[in-house]
């Protein structure tokens, strides 16, 4: 049983984590950049897709979603049942399979498990998918909330997010501490945050993601005067060499880093 | 049922005419066939058959804004009496912050 399976406690619910890993050309890049975003219903609904099927959001890839919604229809089939869920931000479908060994939430006979109901709110963990061009949600696993506040965090937490990828981390947290950053890189596994964000000072605010990242590899990796190259760079933070050269372009324009040996090896320049 | 409902307070009610909202508000009082909730100010609403309001508790309405920007209520749903309004408020300030993940702004 892999990890999501032991999340989920779904009891055998294993097709899902075999869905991804049967995919044998993306299966080691895709374990390297899995994430747990989240979104909003509208940001499910507006992420762009890739040519190889998968999705991105604010420029980041994405795999694993988390959202909420209000439950307004409940469709069970005989392989799954169809969630309509509302968030305020849009409508959206969520399947779950069913797992023929383990009783159904809907009948209620496992009382280890909430029953869901129309117009209850609830938690998704899932992927999005696309089936005919019609947008879904496959989930893991569906639980109803407990406690409404849940629906407050979950926004604040997606709009957070959502500005981390979109403007970076806020700078002017890196004095409190950076336990947002620490809390992104437990959850989010991109890698940031263990030194905090005092370690990107130097960088302007609104420097994106990509940008720090290569400052952070080059600035924490040891290396000759010569510098990292564009490779090496990608292969220690665990990026995409397209996100390396997004990140470096934006670094030699705002004069933080230069070309050494080659046009793509780049070293720190210190002021 | 419309499929957006941007949620909204008691300030944000004029720029929402004639169109449906989502508010998180405490129950202030019950007159009947209309209530008060307390959103960031007070919000006159008009109750539909099925809403049960329980003063002093939060409630969430989905509901359409009249020309005097009272509400008439299509569904509500008990919150309880353990809300953080505090939070509601701040999701209310990031919904019309930054739209682009909650809703389609018209021009």
């Amino acid at each position: 049983m892999t990890s999501y399976g032991a999340q989920g406690g779904t009891g055998g619910g294993g097709f899902i984590p075999g869905g991804s890993q049967n995919s044998p050309s993306g299966a080691t890049r895709e374990y390297g950049n899995e994430t747990l975003r989240p979104v909003t219903i509208k940001q499910v609904l507006d992420a762009e897709q890739k040519p190889d099927s998968e999705f991105s959001l604010d420029g980041s890839r994405i795999t694993q979603i988390t959202l909420i919604g209000q439950v307004r229809n409940i469709s069970t089939q005989t392989t799954n049942v169809t969630y309509k869920l509302d968030d305020g931000t849009g409508t959206l479908e969520v399947k779950q399979w069913i797992d023929s060994d383990a009783p159904s939430p809907l009948d209620g006979g496992d009382t280890s498990k909430p029953k869901i109901v129309d117009n209850a709110y609830v938690r998704v963990w899932g992927k999005i998918k696309d089936f005919n061009n019609r947008r879904h949600v496959g989930a893991h696993v569906i639980r109803p909330i407990a406690d409404y506040n849940e629906i407050s965090y979950h926004l604040l937490e997606a709009t957070v997010v959502h500005l981390y990828f979109t403007r970076g981390p806020p700078d002017a947290a890196a004095g409190k501490g950076g336990q947002g950053a620490v809390a992104y890189g437990g959850q989010q596994q991109i890698g940031y945050g263990n030194q905090g964000m005092g370690a990107f000072e130097p960088l302007p605010n609104g420097t994106s993601a990509a940008a720090r990242k290569v400052y952070e590899v080059l600035k924490n990796s040891p290396q000759s005067n010569e510098g990292l190259h564009m490779q090496d760079i990608a292969g220690r933070g665990r990026m995409d060499m397209a996100e390396v050269g997004k990140g470096s372009d934006e670094l030699l324009a705002l004069g933080k880093i230069y070309t050494t040996v080659d046009d793509l090896t780049w070293a720190i320049l210190d002021t | 049922m419309q499929e957006v409902t941007p949620r909204v307070t008691a300030p944000y009610l004029e720029g929402f005419a004639h169109k449906t909202v989502r508010i998180l508000g405490k129950v202030i009082q019950l007159r009947g066939e209309q209530a008060t909730i307390d959103a960031g100010g007070q919000i006159n609403i008009h109750l539909n058959r099925d809403a049960h309001l329980t003063p002093n508790h939060a409630v969430e309405i989905i509901g359409k804004v009249q020309s005097d920007l009272s509400v008439r209520v299509l569904t509500s749903t008990d919150f309880g009496a353990n809300i953080d309004f505090a939070a509601a408020e701040a999701v209310v300030d990031a919904t019309h912050r930054y739209h682009e993940i909650f809703y389609p702004k018209e021009d």
